[in-house]
């Protein structure tokens, strides 16, 4: 995996090491050689965000029930009205003698009635007439006032990215999906459980810089407080270490999952895009310490492959790969997603970061127009552009907020929570002062990348398939039909079919509007 | 509705055997109440978002019969159904769990001929404009997202009365109209998606008339 490190952005690359020549085998273990599982549970977990105290809660789930209200913006059978002071109440039943009303006992903290017509009645009509009389000072239908269901997450004014998709609107119509919509992450693990890992950490070089061996340690692991809660994972699995345990070694995949499923509305952090979904945390990308650590396998081609098989077969909905490589093609991930597309599952996949190094294509994203039910995502900025890093090319079906720090700084990038990297990257210390990672501290991250856009669209697929469109061609189509043109008009090599605008897609289509 | 139709039919056919016959006199100014089934051309739209092609349609009006055997109705009728918001994909239908009401409001009138020569049944047939008020409203939906529209259209009518007594009779009558360009121009509709433009359709009805 590539990083660079902007301007005060932590800029992550989701060009991820795919190196050749791992062996695979079909058989998980707990245990392999070179991981030994000492505790099933750690310390707590270390928040070291703005509200490290709180600890986490379940998102609310009181969004409005749509199976049991009509269509129309008001209450059928009643009307507000207010008569003008000194008007009898003679005069008053003469006035509602005319759509047939009458006046129950006012309400209370109200100057004015309700007042009851016939429930097959107009009431905007009925409110028309009434008020058309000289003794009333107003009358009106009883409108619904609708949430505007904002986030009280703390952080959420810091994610632009959410803003600018129109998502509160979105989530009015669908709040954040629900647990019966499965998304697996395929990446470098997710901070998903507590436990205490023994590694032998051996010796290593980076970029010239010899490290000396650490031995056997100990590394402490918790789930990242914003995405943990009852049941909220499924079917971990790890192809690097294979086994059933994708710990996070790296904090890309947890970042990822944030984006897309983020405990949401729970007074913490921040938001996420789909905050009702399931994960299933699926590794298949091996990060520096895998390496230190001599895990059995690397993120190659067929790990990936059958990462997305893995997903495909156990109950995944979406498959996010926030991953990719330039280089030959890959036919064995070809066939892999279109064995899961076939399977019903959506596939979002990061369009590349490697504009500014060639623009080579990427292969994990360069099969999107030919399967229907998978799209490449490029990045755009807060200004609505499209990225400095984001490839452009044929392949690119769609954008959405992967972030860009050279518009705006750090706040430029996507903000969600995972690993603390001050105590994860001990290796970008000096020699003399590495130590032993652990990955049970968290904090709030500004990144960038198409790794981050992907998420969006993953998220946005599990929101269209509790809305009730469940087949990945049709999602696809349904991102596509209503994507905001940016750029050169209709479909272009830089923005695709546009920016993905969630609140259209998940109303659809009316009779005439 | 169609035991409704059936029913009243039959009560119709039976007052028909049993009733006395009665020739309409030169004037006559009378009111009418109806009920009958209408099936939408746009089908396809109707029956995407509500669930059917078409259904129940109430009304009302006043009818005036002229020397001559002429007529003329004025005439107020209201559909109203929920359904819900869906997405279309290659032949498949999704639906959204997002409700939406349309109501369509017909105001008509009509001109016609009563073939009254003296016998039980009075077959008449006319023809006119009618006014059509087009609503759609949807959950979630800002105000500029729901519809509320009028369109000109025209339609056809035929159909026969019988009288059960001097001060009330019974009708059955059928309705062909068309309410051209109403549907299909926006572009986030089924009735794009199917390429239905017409508002209008075919109702059966029945009325009850009350006047001399």
């Amino acid at each position: 995996m590539v990083r660079m490190f902007g301007p005060g952005v932590r800029v992550l690359v989701c060009t991820a090491v795919l190196a050749a020549g791992a062996v695979a085998t079909d058989h998980a273990q707990l245990a392999p050689a070179g991981l030994r599982l000492l505790s099933e549970t750690s310390a707590p977990a270390i928040d070291r965000g703005l509200r490290a105290l709180d600890p986490p809660r379940a998102p609310r789930n009181g969004g409005p029930d749509i199976t049991m209200t009509g269509g129309e913006p008001f209450v059928p059978g009643s009307i507000i009205v207010k008569f003008r002071p000194g008007t009898s109440l003679d005069a008053q039943r003469m006035i509602l003698a005319q759509v047939d009303g009458s006046a129950g006992r006012p309400p209370s903290y109200a100057d004015f009635d309700i007042v009851s017509i016939d429930p097959n009645a107009d009431p905007e009509a009925a409110a028309r007439r009434i008020e058309a009389q000289p003794d009333v000072e107003y009358a009106q239908a009883r409108y619904r006032v609708h949430p505007r269901f904002t986030p009280n997450d703390p952080l959420y004014a810091q994610q632009w990215n959410y803003t600018t998709l129109d998502m509160e609107r979105a989530w009015d119509i669908n709040q954040g999906a629900s647990p019966a919509v499965v998304v697996a992450v395929l990446d470098s693990g997710v901070a998903y459980r507590s436990a205490v890992v023994r590694y032998q950490a051996r010796a290593f070089t980076l970029d010239g810089v010899p490290f000396r061996s650490l031995g056997v340690v100990d590394v402490p692991f918790a789930a990242a407080p914003e995405l943990a809660g009852p049941d909220r994972f499924v079917a971990p699995r790890d192809f690097i270490w294979d086994t059933t345990l994708p710990f996070d070694l790296d904090g890309h995949g947890t970042h990822v999952a944030g984006t897309i499923g983020q405990l949401t509305n729970n007074s913490t952090g921040v938001a996420g895009m789909a905050f009702n979904v399931r994960i299933m945390p699926v590794k298949v990308i091996a990060s520096l310490w895998d390496l230190i650590f001599n895990s059995p396998f690397q993120g190659t081609d067929d790990v990936v492959a059958r990462g997305i098989r893995y997903a495909a077969d156990n109950g995944a909905h979406v498959i996010n790969m926030s991953i990719g490589r330039t280089g030959p093609s890959a036919p064995v991930i070809r066939e892999a997603i279109a064995y899961a597309v076939g399977r019903g599952v959506f596939v979002a996949v990061a369009a590349g970061n490697d504009f500014e190094s060639g623009n080579r294509v990427e292969r994990l994203a360069e099969f999107a127009p030919d399967i229907e039910g998978m799209v490449a995502v490029g990045g755009i900025g807060r200004n609505r552009e499209r990225a400095f890093y984001s490839n452009t090319g044929s392949y690119v079906e769609l954008v959405a907020p992967g972030g860009n720090g050279r518009i705006g700084g750090a706040p430029g990038g996507i903000l969600q929570q995972t690993l603390d990297f001050d105590v994860v990257e001990t290796y970008l210390r000096s020699p003399s002062r590495y130590t032993a990672p652990r990955f049970d501290s968290f904090a709030y991250d500004y990144l960038q990348g198409t790794s981050m856009a992907a998420p969006h669209v993953s998220g946005f697929a599990a929101l269209l398939i509790q809305q009730g469109i469940t087949s990945p061609a049709a999602i696809e189509a349904a991102m596509k039909r209503y994507a905001i043109d940016l750029g050169p008009a209709g479909r272009d090599n830089e923005y695709g079919h546009g920016l993905i605008n969630p609140r259209a897609s998940l109303r659809g289509l009316g009779l005439a509007r | 509705m169609k035991r409704l139709l059936i029913c009243a039919m039959s009560a119709w056919m039976l007052g028909m055997a049993t009733a006395a016959h009665a020739q309409t006199s030169e004037f006559m100014l009378r009111g009418f109440a109806d009920i009958g089934s209408t099936t939408f051309t746009a089908e396809r739209s109707f029956e995407a978002v509500l669930g059917d092609a078409g259904g129940t349609v109430w009304g009302g009006g006043v009818d005036v019969v002229l020397p001559f055997q002429i007529f003329v109705d004025l005439r107020a009728s209201q559909y109203k159904q929920t359904g819900e918001r869906v997405f279309l994909h290659q032949g498949q239908q999704f639906n959204l769990g997002i409700p939406t009401t349309v109501t369509v409001t017909p105001l008509t009138l009509v001109g016609g001929y009563r073939a009254d020569f003296g016998w039980r049944i009075v077959p008449y047939a006319g023809g006119g404009i009618g006014w059509h008020r087009y609503r759609e409203t949807s959950q979630f939906a800002e105000a500029s997202e729901n519809v509320d529209e009028r369109f000109q259209g025209y339609h056809l009518l035929g159909g026969a009365e019988f009288r059960l007594a001097r001060w009330i009779g019974t009708a059955f009558e059928a309705e062909w109209s068309t309410v051209p360009d109403a549907l299909g121009g926006d572009a986030n509709s089924v009735s794009k998606e199917f390429n239905e433009t017409d508002l209008g359709g075919v109702t059966f009805r029945v009325k009850i008339v009350i006047g001399s």
